[in-house]
């Protein structure tokens, strides 16, 4: 095609559009208005606005993942496009759902909270299903893209909006030592003199000349940086502000280059120049598809060359119009009628010389009192008098309900906001932050007082001119309106319906049904009604609903108050917000130096914090998980088996109180502790409750390493910081985190002792010389080795603590050594399960924060002749020595085949009535179970109320398949109680 | 997503820090000599007024180091920050700007963005 058109396609349909159109324009342009269906009753609905007000076209955009809910007139063209209507099945004529209009009784206010309440079942069965078919906005995308990045600015002044008062103030910052950045959410600053018809000249220039030369002006002043297509969605404390733009307007995704763009602006000063909002009325059916705000109409013919329809009517309630009957009947084209609320009188002279002179019928006076059309506008009804109502064809209603200054970012400022009079609407009053208005969002219309406006309020600011410019005006001077929120309903009927709020289907007579229930206060009233909840945030129609509110309370709008303005200001994609974190970006992964190893091993990774820990290593690609654990459980308890334990937290602690200090953090006693010893080691909170544990080893009384969690390692090093700074800010001890400085290995079984005689044959590994809990440095190629005795598996062990770079080297030495002895690769299933059987715990399995060492029979770790340590005093508070308190207790099935799941409740009776009439006491909680190959039975461990005085009665446990199995409560120590293993 | 002057490294994003609760709440010198009442308000009561609150801070991405700040909690305003060990500043250094016994902040949200000063 050589026609110079972008081609796109509608539910199919392909259609032609001109470049720089948005989807509505070009669909206006094919003369197609009915875009999409309603979210809760399905009803046809049309596009009312022209920007990012827009409540009722919202569309998918197939190609490019499903994105859903884009708004119709925000959204620009490009060849090949693919777009779909939304909330109608099977098609958008044929909807299912419009069923839904003939239950409104049933979805009426409060319909979330109400409706949904009975029969039984009916839930899960009949209402979920339906809503979820039937309603929502849209469908979630396919799958998930980021092609965003984000971008920080530091400036001195943010120009928000870049219309008539954006531009002038600019002009004014313009070449001065400001750091300024100018934002608008469009592809081209002007705004109204792009949009409309109202000033005539500039500077006596033609208004599209004068925005050029004064973007020149403001290019060329090297101060001031342009943001085009960017919204400022939040303004935060601090004048932090955050702006959204879109790199990809009128192209097609792109695979490479960011397509979004999130701004993240901290400035000294806040310009908010950021314009108004025309608002609706609403009357009987003001929802069809026909029914279009009188300014969007204008900037439809404006701002993209189409004429939404030749001979609309107008309806109005205030002086704003006129702009939009100049600019129809400059192109030749003749309103069918012009409706106006207020008394021939008070119209305008402009406005009605216009009038006569394209002889255009008025109804001063007069109100629309509904539309009536299948799928569109066919026919309007007038009320002229008050029982008089005539009928006019028409194709398109524009109306005006008056003008909201866009006061959404002010008030995120948490600036002060206060009614006017003689505007009808709110309009800031007090800034909170270094924030100035400008123009229409200061609440101030009149074009003629602008550059007096800005003269003054910028005057504060350094270096700047005196702005001189000339507005030569269009029509009326001065805004003038007169209130009207609801025109009078003629007909009663379900179709019948009068909106407040479009998009979330809300109804003036919801409003109505909710302050008779009580909810007479405006924020009860907004979540009761769901009003103005909608992505649009009741852009066109909230200060309608305040002004209807306060009419049936009988109150001052200012009185009734106005709802929170939250950020965003327009919906904001999730894959800007995540920018660069995504996937693999978004946590990073940390791996151990021998994480190729475990590759090449077919070992099954584990994340524990960001790190990848072999959780069982496959032998065969059968092998089930169950099957690998037992396999490497058993394995280790006849010969030997070796863990990569790198990702235990390691702290460095030195100084010369760094003693006092160890003694302080942990519950043990560290003074007779001899060098070169360790000890397993408990951290509490200051309540008592286990915070963490490992093992602390004892260079000197100046020297320690404390291992970690590998969970616990940043919140443990930063508890130690906490208290050495700011409890004891005296003592000299130092701390630092040395967990990446050395990979571990854990080598334990009743082998483990030939295999390190082997590995390191100059070291003497007898009882004698290495006792358990015994740490020694040896040379090892030209690098140091600490070789640690200890276990968690309740066999004898070994750790070896290397740094990075020659860990393979050694690992792959240890299997060379062992290759007859039969040493086995485990992964962290198999040290769960082995230290269960010897009873230790696991801090976060078995403990949750509230559990003491006393409730876990950990009573020797305390130092008794300890004056403190951090949680001592609470460990004899009444709570913590209370008899009843959950205990951690051993438990074993009775019947040995059965196993205990984990997470099961421990009850005292046996059967449970079903249904479950009465609450059922629960003692506890199973905390970890497993089968032991060893045993060949479960092991568990369980926390439950007096688990101490429990041991050897019968309990129960129970099921997921609802039922309970006995077991008997035993000390958690399942195998070796008296350590004979790992003290071989 | 306000600014806050760490005393060793300047103004930095909120985002780096950590907030470590009341400030000033000193550590019982001999914890066995006091009674489980006076002890628990130590480890579990803080004052969490509406106004003018002396807190802990450390710079958890940055320095790591603590400090205390005053802040209003109603309106968020970090109005003094001070190095530890430093003595407090007077609580009549700061205007009180709470108007309304039920605390209400002067400048709020929502209902209040409206209401009469
Ligand atoms: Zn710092």
């Amino acid at each position: 095609m050589s026609d110079n058109k972008i081609y796109f396609k509608f539910d199919g349909k392909r259609y032609g559009g001109n470049e720089g159109d948005t989807i509505a324009s070009a669909l206006l342009r094919n003369n197609i208005k009915f875009v999409g269906r309603s979210f809760k009753y399905h009803r046809p609905r049309g596009i009312y606005t022209c920007g990012i007000e827009e409540p009722n076209a919202l569309v998918q955009i197939i190609n490019e993942h499903n994105e859903p809910n884009v708004r119709a007139t925000v959204k620009k063209i490009y060849e090949g496009m693919v777009v779909k209507s939304q909330n109608r099945w099977p098609s958008l004529k044929r909807d299912f759902g419009s069923i839904n209009n003939l239950l409104s009784p049933i979805f009426s206010a409060g319909f979330y909270y109400k409706t949904f309440m009975g029969p039984k079942g009916f839930w899960k069965k009949v209402y979920e299903p339906l809503i979820r078919r039937t309603a929502g906005l849209g469908k979630p995308p396919k799958e998930f893209r980021s092609k965003s990045i984000h971008i920080h600015h530091n400036v001195d002044v943010l120009i928000v909006g870049g219309g008539l008062s954006g531009l002038l103030a600019a002009k004014k910052l313009a070449g001065t030592d400001h750091d300024v950045l100018l934002i608008d959410r469009d592809d081209c600053l002007g705004g109204i003199l792009k949009n409309t018809k109202k000033i005539k000249s500039i500077d006596n220039q033609r208004t599209n000349t004068w925005v050029e030369k004064t973007e020149w002006l403001i290019k060329n002043s090297k101060n001031i940086k342009i943001l085009k297509n960017t919204t400022v969605t939040t303004y935060n404390f601090d004048n932090h502000l955050v702006a959204f733009e879109d790199k990809s307007v009128g192209k097609p995704p792109d695979n490479i280059k960011p397509e979004l763009v999130l701004h993240k602006i901290r400035t000294k000063h806040t310009i908010l120049a950021n314009g108004h909002i025309e608002r609706f009325i609403s009357f009987r059916n003001n929802d069809l598809p026909g029914v279009m705000l009188a300014a969007s109409f204008e900037k439809y013919i404006h701002k993209y060359g189409v004429v939404p329809d030749q001979n609309p009517i107008i309806f109005t309630n205030n002086s704003s119009t006129f702009s939009l009957l100049k600019s129809l009947v400059d192109l030749g084209h003749k309103p069918r009628a012009y409706v106006d609320v207020r008394d021939q009188k008070k119209i305008e002279k402009e406005t009605l010389e216009l009038l006569t002179k394209y002889n255009i019928p008025l109804y001063a006076k007069s109100e629309i009192e509904g539309c009536d059309g299948k799928n569109g506008v066919q026919k309007v009804s007038i009320r002229i008098k008050k029982n008089e109502i005539i009928k006019i064809k028409t194709s398109m209603l524009c109306v005006s309900g008056g003008f909201n200054p866009d006061i959404h970012l002010f008030t995120q400022s948490k600036g002060l906001i206060k009614w006017d009079d003689s505007l009808l609407t709110f309009k800031p009053d007090k800034s909170y932050q270094n924030t100035i208005t400008l123009g229409s969002v200061s609440g101030n219309f009149s074009y003629e007082k602008l550059i007096g406006e800005i003269n003054k309020k910028l005057s504060f600011l350094q270096g700047v001119n005196h702005l001189e410019s000339t507005l030569d005006i269009n029509g009326p001077k001065k805004f003038q309106i007169k209130e009207l929120w609801e025109t009078k309903h003629e007909k009663k009927s379900f179709w019948s319906k009068s909106f407040i709020d479009l998009q979330n289907d809300v109804t003036t007579k919801d409003l109505k049904q909710a302050i008779l229930e009580g909810f007479n206060r405006i924020e009860h009233l907004k979540r009761f009604t769901t009003n103005s909840m909608g992505t649009d945030q009741g852009k066109i129609s909230s200060i309608n609903a305040l002004g209807i509110v306060s009419k049936i309370l009988k109150k001052n709008v200012s009185e009734v108050g106005t709802t929170i303005y939250r950020p965003p200001y327009t919906p904001v994609s999730f894959s800007a917000i995540a920018g660069r974190s995504t996937y693999e970006f978004y946590d990073p992964e940390r791996k151990t130096p021998l994480h190729t190893w475990h590759v090449n091993n077919n070992a099954v990774f584990e994340d524990v914090g960001q790190w990848k820990r072999p959780w069982y290593f496959k032998k065969h690609t059968n092998e089930t998980m169950h099957e690998a654990v037992q396999r490497e459980s058993k394995q280790l308890r006849e010969t030997a088996g070796i863990l990569d334990g790198s990702t235990l937290g390691k702290i460095e602690i030195k100084g010369r109180d760094a003693l006092t200090f160890i003694n302080l953090m942990y519950t043990n006693s560290f003074t007779k502790l001899k060098p070169m010893s360790a000890r397993y080691a408990l951290m509490l909170g200051e309540d008592g409750m286990v915070k963490d544990d490992g093992i602390v080893c004892k260079i000197n009384d100046q020297h320690f390493i404390a291992t970690t969690t590998t969970g616990g390692a940043a919140n443990v090093l930063a508890h130690m910081e906490e208290y050495a700074q700011t409890e004891w800010p005296d003592m000299n001890v130092y701390m630092n985190s040395i967990t990446e400085q050395f990979a571990t290995f854990n080598i334990s079984g009743p082998k483990s002792r030939v295999i390190m005689s082997r590995v390191f044959n100059d070291i003497d590994f007898s009882n004698d010389k290495f006792p358990f809990m015994t740490f020694q440095n040896f040379n090892y190629l030209d690098t140091q080795i600490r070789i640690l005795r200890a276990s968690f598996t309740g066999e004898l062990g070994y750790e070896i603590y290397i740094p990075p770079k020659y860990a393979l080297r050694l690992w792959q030495r240890i299997f060379f050594y062992s290759r007859d002895l039969d040493l086995v690769p485990y992964g962290t299933e198999t040290m769960h399960l082995l230290r269960a059987e010897k009873g230790y715990i696991i801090v976060g399995q078995d403990t949750d924060g509230t559990v003491t060492p006393l409730d876990l029979n950990l009573n020797w770790m305390i130092g008794k002749k300890k004056k403190d340590f951090i949680g001592k005093r609470s460990l004899t508070r009444s709570d913590i020595v209370r008899e009843n308190r959950k205990q951690l207790v051993g438990l074993i099935p009775l019947d040995k085949t059965y196993g205990i799941e984990e997470g099961q409740h421990v009850i005292e009776k046996e059967n449970l009535s079903t249904p479950i009439k009465k609450p059922v006491e629960m003692l506890g909680h199973v905390t970890s179970s497993y089968f032991s190959p060893t045993l060949k039975h479960s092991v568990a461990m369980a926390l439950i109320r007096g688990g101490k005085r429990k041991i050897g009665s019968q309990l129960y446990v129970s099921t997921s398949d609802l039922n309970t199995i006995p077991v008997e409560v035993v000390e958690t120590s399942f195998i070796d109680p008296k350590n004979e293993r790992m003290l071989l | 997503m306000f600014i806050i002057n760490c005393p060793y490294c300047g103004e930095r994003d909120q985002s780096e820090f950590s907030n470590g609760g009341e400030a000033h709440v000193a550590r019982p010198k001999d914890p066995e000599q006091i009674n489980d009442r006076e002890w628990s308000e130590y480890v579990f009561v803080r004052a969490n007024p509406k106004g003018i609150y002396y807190e802990r801070w450390v710079h958890t991405h940055g320095c790591k180091k603590w400090f205390n700040a005053v802040r209003n909690t109603s309106t968020d305003k970090i109005l003094k920050v001070y190095k530890l060990g430093e003595a407090p500043p007077s609580i009549k250094e700061f205007k009180n700007t709470l108007k309304s016994p039920s605390g209400e902040p002067e400048v709020g949200s929502g209902n209040f963005t409206v209401k009469k000063t």
